[in-house]
Formats: C-alpha cells, structure tokens, sequence
C-alpha cells in the first residue's frame, strides 16, 4: 500500500463520517445547536455580570468607613480604614463610594441602597480597626479575628462579587501587613536587646528609631494616615488585577465552544461501536485497509467537526457580539488544534473502555458535563473558592479556556499559549496512548 | 493457475475456554460454489474470519494461490471479497453511498467506480432503489446490498456468511440466481449457511462442520446416498418410549435410535423390509404407534445421521 492510496482511503473515510453526522440529528445538536444555545442565552443573560474591572464598567463598591485610627509607634495618628480606602480606590475596575450626597455613608444608608438595588455590594470597616490591628501585634489584647462586614444583595451573583470580595480582602491584608511591619521591627530589637549584657543595651534603643525611622520614611509606613500616597498598587499580584477579567461574551464563547467540542467523545465513541456491532468495521478489516488507516480515518472526521465547533462558536461571538479574537490567529489555531486532539483522544479511550452504548453514552456524558463544570466553563474559576481553583486544572477544559482567555482577553500571542497548549497535548497524548492500547476492533 | 485457489491447513481458535475451531483443513476449487453446512455455534463464522484474515488463527496456516496469507497481506485482500452475516451497511447513508464508499476503500474511482457500483445495483436488482437510505430497505433488500458490497472490487472468492437470514422468498430467490450468476461467470464462493436445502441447491461440494470440526465433505448427493437414507420418525407415547428401543435395539436392520423432539428417530438398513418386524414388536408389547414417517434422504437426514442432532432446533 502507497501513501496516495492510504490518503486516499482515510479521506474516504472522513467524508464517509461527514456525512452520516450531517444526518444524525441527535449529533447536530449536541454538537452545534446545544453550544449555541447557550452562548446566546448566557451571554445575553448575564451580559455586565461579568464586566467586574473592565474600565469601561467599573463595579461600584460602597465603602462604610467607621475607623477612627489610633496613635501608633511616635504616637503618630494612623488611619488603617482609609489606607484601605484609597488602596481600593487604586483599582481600575473598581469604583469606591464612601459618599452619598456629600454626606459619608453610614451602615444604615448602605444597607438601605443595597435592599433597593441601587448598589450591589458594600464593606463595613469597624470603628476600632487600626485599635485592633495595633493591639494584635503590640500583644496588648488577646489575638483575635478582625471583623470587617461585606454586605451584598442575596441575589447578586457570586461571578460580580467574589472578585471584588477576593481584591477587598487581599488589599486589607496587604495594609495591615505594611502598617504591622515597623511594629514588629521594633518588638524583635528589643527581644534581642534583652539578651545583650546591661551596659550595651542603652545602644540599642536609638538604633532601633533610628532603623524605625528609616523604614518608615522609605516605604512611606508612617504616611499610612495621611495621604494617600500608598504604592500598594504596584505591587498588586496578577491575579488581583481586576482590569483583566473576561466580559460575559469572553467566558462564554469560549466557555461554550469548548464545552461542545467535548461532546465529540460520546459521538465519537458510539459511532466507533456502532461500527463494530453492524459488523462495518469487519468489511473494512477485510478490505486492503490497514488497521493504522482505518483508525486515522475514523478520527479526521471528528477532529475536523472540533475545529469547526470552534470557529464557527467564535464566529458568533464575533459577529453578534462583536467580541474581541485578539492578534494571534496562529495562537488561536494551537489552541483549537491541541483542545481538538484532547477531545478525540478522549473519545477512543472511552470508545476502548466502553462495551455498550449505554455504558458510552453515560460516561461521555458524565464527563462532558464534569469536565466542564470543573474547568470553569459555567461558572468561571475566578468566581470559584481556592479549592475548586486547584481542582479546575484536572480538567482539559480549564487548560483550553486559560488559552484561548490568553488570547482575546489578554491579547497575547503564541508564545504566551505554549504552555496551555503543552499541558493539552500532554492530555491527548495520554488518551491515545491509553486508548490504542486498550482498543480493540472486534 | 493452480486448480486450488484456498487451502487451509490444521486451523484452531480459540476464545478462551471455548474451542469455536479445532482442526479444519480445506482445499476450496477455483470455480467452485462450496458448502459450509452447520448448525448454531458450530464454528463456521470463526472460521470464515480466519480464511478472510479478521482475526489470526491459533494455530495453522491459509493459503490464496499458493501464497501464504497473513492479516497484512494487502494485496492478497483485494483479491478477496467478504459478504459479512451482519448486515454491515450504513443505514442513514444510501445503497449508493454505501457501494461508492466501499469502493473507494478498494482504490476504486472516477468513472470505474461508478460502472462497478451499477454493475453490482443491477445483479442484485436495486438500481431503481440506489437513492434511498439503507434503513428504508426491506431485510431482503438490505442483504442484496449487503451482497453487492462484496463484489465491487471483483474479487477471485467470494466468502458468503449465512446471506438469507431473515430474507422473503423473493429475495431469497434473488440472492441465489445471483450467486449462480457470479460462479458462471466463473467466481468461487464460499457460501455458508443452516438450511440444507440451500447447500442442496447451489453448492458443488459440501462440508458439514458440527462442534468446531468438519465432519463430512462431499458432494451433496454423495452425502445423501451414503448418509441419508434409512430414516423413520415413530411417535411412541412418553413413558412407553424406553421399553420401545429396548425391544427393536436387537432387531436386524436397525442401526440407530435417536430421541428428538418427543419423537424416535429411527435408521433401518432398508426400512421396507424392517417396518413389520417393529410393529409386530409394537403389537406384542401393547405400544400404541402413534405416528410413523419416512423421511426424505436429504443432508438434514445426513447430518442426523452424522451427530445425532437436527441442524436446526
Ligand atoms: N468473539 C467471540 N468471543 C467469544 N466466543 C465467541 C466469539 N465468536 C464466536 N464465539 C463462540 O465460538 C463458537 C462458534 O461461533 P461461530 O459464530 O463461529 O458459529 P457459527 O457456526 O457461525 O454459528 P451461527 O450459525 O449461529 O452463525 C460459539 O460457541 C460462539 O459462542
Ligand atoms: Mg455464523
């Protein structure tokens, strides 16, 4: 056999599987009516859920700012509740109101605007915050949580508030760190001080200010009351920037599109065992067809009908929601590639491991629905607790989802998606290799 | 050209614990329309995939025109041509789909595929029906395609699975005229199949295969002269039925007594001269008959002869 006639017999094949796909309604819709559906509907559904940190549409933010501040270190004031103020303030997609009408919100005020839907959240910061923060490291007061109270609207979405939530708390954490640091300084001096013999310890204090002061000044510690000039901000962890969060239409098309594109595996999976059990397969292994060719022709098909789940659900969110595709076609297309060898890759292995078409079609679709509820596709991992984050990276469909994200939302090229599309190769890698050495064509 | 186009040599197989063939040589005539002739399970789809290279025999070896056939061998496959007993189509695609595609497989195209996808629409009578799915087709009509799948690429044999399983008359008639038509034309076939009548009918040479061994291989009317005679069916009340074969066991000119179906089935010498002596028997020890019948020699007579076993239940 000569490589023409292979080519020739796998592209049989394909256009063979082509066409009874086009007239297997069941399959059509799985595939392509299903995704659709539920890129317009949620798209539609949740459009400005999910435009958190966009410029264009902050998320407004009451702040309920009690504290009262307290004297610290050089009996310097010091103001905790408005350094958290201003350091949310710094967030691009965050809009901070701590003002209604000229006059400062009162807890009462928040609530009331909350329950008539006029604002969607609101953070409580307790009149005694800074007093709590010293007394924690000072050890004056016994260690205990400090409470801050995040009011939302019970039927607000977790997509809207857990990143504003997630951005709240990290910003808080990081102040109190900052405002805590020169306390510490202080305290671990004078335990090392009282280990030096009597007549050196009289040094230590003033190096200690002077340190102290240093520091301070440096890192702009002792301004923390003051102004706000606070450069928090540039030190902002990635995940924190608010600004680079998908829009409903850049979770959501991809999110579907890859979600149908895995529904291959159970319409893979049944037509190869459909072959088997009509006896097809037993007709072509008798033909001058060899099993390599076979099986190759077998999976062009399906891996084609991937590739054009995918354009044809970008299509859509570009042509009816005019949704951004990025610059890298050419990252765009490893994606689609590398996400289309996972999805067959798992449609053998389950076509290997299923022997019924009901055992098939449960697992294909138990994993199809799973896969995608873990790797983010309905609700999105940023939306999830810390656990499930982790957990979402056992799925492809996370891997897909970050890829094509790096793509339209973040704008990135290529290089950006090569280890996305790595980690996706090396799940298709192991279904094949799993899959062909479990396959059986009897 | 060698006068023997397939040999088979000491074939086994195995699937686990059961033994589907054990020990089967073959030597199948070029020009011939040859018999595999046996009931359920006895082996003859397993051995057919062994001689059409789907799944390697155990042990032994198969011969095309004196060449060594493996699964691999492509070129000696597409001299062969298979007639699966499934109905192995694709029921949303239509006969003409279907016949196109597995033409290509073959390395059929252009405008020889399609005087080849006719050719065989026509031997089956279809062609008016080419258009339409499979899955509309009658179970006759979808065996004719199945039949016709496996002669688009003219192959040298021609293996026949059981092809008039659940077919109406008329298609049963089609599919035999066919099959006659081919080996004029100077096609050998391997035909396999339960009903005795068909391998009566079309088949040159015939080997009954019972419990993964062929157990007799002739013509059929050598099978039959040799075989087939001698038989009655007695009907004898139940609990009367084992003092009956006790007393005519003895007689001369009995050879056998097989119990089947709550009836005796009964070979005599020569049955003319045997009957009175059995109703006399029948007489004296007050054992009603209750039906008696001379059964037509035929192969199902043979393969009772043979086992002990009809070959259908
Ligand atoms: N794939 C298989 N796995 C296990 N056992 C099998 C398999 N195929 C056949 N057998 C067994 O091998 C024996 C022979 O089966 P085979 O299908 O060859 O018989 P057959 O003569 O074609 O019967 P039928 O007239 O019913 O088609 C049977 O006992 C069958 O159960
Ligand atoms: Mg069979």
């Amino acid at each position: 056999m000569n490589l023409a006639a292979s080519i020739a017999q796998i592209w049989a094949l394909t256009q063979k599987d082509l066409k009874i796909l086009l007239r297997d309604r069941t399959g059509m819709i799985v595939l392509f009516a299903m995704p659709i559906m539920f890129i317009l509907v949620m798209s539609v559904a949740l459009q400005g859920m999910f435009d958190v940190g966009s410029a264009d549409h902050p998320v407004k933010l009451l702040v309920v700012n009690l504290d009262q501040g307290a004297l610290y270190l050089n009996q310097e004031e010091m103001h905790l509740g408005q350094a958290i103020v201003d350091a949310l303030d710094g967030f691009d997609g965050l809009d901070i109101v701590t003002e209604i009408d000229g006059q400062p919100l009162t807890r009462e005020r928040a609530e009331a605007l909350i329950a008539d839907g006029t604002y969607a959240m609101a953070l409580v910061l307790p009149p005694d915050l800074t007093q709590q923060v010293i007394d924690a490291v000072s050890g004056s007061a016994p260690p205990a949580p400090i409470t801050v109270t995040f009011i939302t609207d019970p039927g607000a979405s977790s997509q809207l508030t857990a990143p504003v939530l997630a951005a709240s708390a990290a910003t808080m954490n990081r102040t109190v760190a900052y405002a805590q640091a020169p306390y510490r300084i202080r305290l671990a001096l004078e335990h090392a001080a009282a280990e030096l013999p009597p007549e050196q310890r009289a040094w230590v204090a003033p190096i200690a200010k002077a340190l102290i002061a240093e520091l301070t000044t440096t890192y702009n510690l002792g301004d923390i009351g003051g102004e706000s000039e606070i450069r928090i901000e540039t030190e902002t962890p990635a995940s924190f920037q608010v600004e680079q969060l998908p829009t409903a239409v850049e979770q959501n098309v991809p999110g579907y599109a890859i979600f149908g594109v895995f529904f291959i595996v159970g319409v893979l999976a049944s037509s190869i065992l459909n072959e088997k059990e009509t006896g097809t397969f037993r007709r072509l292994m008798a033909a001058p067809l060899p099993r390599s060719v076979l099986l190759l022709g077998k999976l062009l098909p399906y891996y084609l009908v991937n590739v054009i789940q995918v354009a044809l659900m970008f299509a859509i969110g570009r042509l009816i929601f005019g949704m951004n595709l990025g610059h890298s076609p050419a990252a765009w297309l490893m994606i689609t590639l590398a996400t289309a060898a996972t999805a067959t890759g798992l449609g053998l292995l389950v076509a290997a491991l299923g022997k019924t078409e009901s055992q098939i079609s449960g697992i294909a679709t138990l994993l199809a629905l799973t896969l995608a509820a873990i790797g983010g596709m309905m609700v999105p991992t940023f939306a999830m607790p810390p656990f499930m984050q982790q957990l979402a990276k056992i799925s492809p469909h996370y891997w897909a989802l970050q890829g094509y994200q790096d793509v339209i939302v973040r704008g990135l090229g290529w290089q950006a998606v090569l280890p996305e599309t790595g980690v996706l190769l090396a799940f298709a890698v192991t279904f094949y290799a799993f899959a062909v050495w479990k396959f059986r064509f009897e | 050209m060698s006068p023997t186009i397939l040999t088979a040599l000491n074939l086994h197989k195995a699937y686990g614990p059961i033994q589907a063939v054990r020990g089967v040589d073959l030597h199948i005539q070029r020009g011939e329309i040859f018999g595999l002739l046996g009931p359920n399970g006895a082996g003859k789809t397993t051995l057919l995939h062994m001689l059409t290279g789907l799944i390697p025999p155990d042990q032994g070896e198969i011969l095309f025109n004196g060449h060594l056939f493996t699964p691999e061998a492509m070129s000696l496959k597409a001299t062969i041509g298979l007639v699966p007993q499934e109905l192995a189509l694709y029921p949303t695609l239509s006969a003409w789909d279907n016949l196109i595609f597995f033409g290509r497989i073959y390395g059929l195209r252009g405008r020889t595929l399609r005087h080849r996808v006719e050719a065989v629409l026509d031997l089956v009578s279809l062609r008016d029906r080419a258009r339409d799915p499979i899955q509309t087709y009658s179970g006759g009509m979808k065996r004719r395609i199945n039949i016709a799948a496996g002669l688009l690429h003219q192959p040298d044999i021609l293996f026949l699975d059981e092809p008039t399983v659940g077919v109406d008359p008329q298609s049963r008639n089609a599919i035999f005229e066919a099959v006659e038509a081919l080996n004029r034309e100077g096609l050998t076939i391997l035909y396999t199949t339960h009903y005795m009548e068909e391998a009566q009918r079309l088949c040159h040479r015939v080997a009954i295969m019972d419990e993964g061994r062929i157990i007799a291989l002739d013509t059929p009317r050598r099978l039959i002269q040799e075989m087939g005679e001698g038989f009655i069916r007695v009907g004898v009340p139940a609990d009367q039925q084992q003092a009956f074969v006790q007393h005519i066991t003895p007689l001369m000119g009995v050879h056998d007594v097989i119990r089947q179906d709550g009836h005796l089935l009964v070979r005599l010498q020569e049955p003319l001269r045997t009957l009175p002596a059995i109703f006399q028997i029948a007489t004296t020890h007050r054992i009603p008959i209750t039906t008696l019948q001379i059964l037509e020699p035929d192969l199902e007579t043979v393969f009772l002869q043979l086992t002990g076993k009809a070959l259908r239940e």
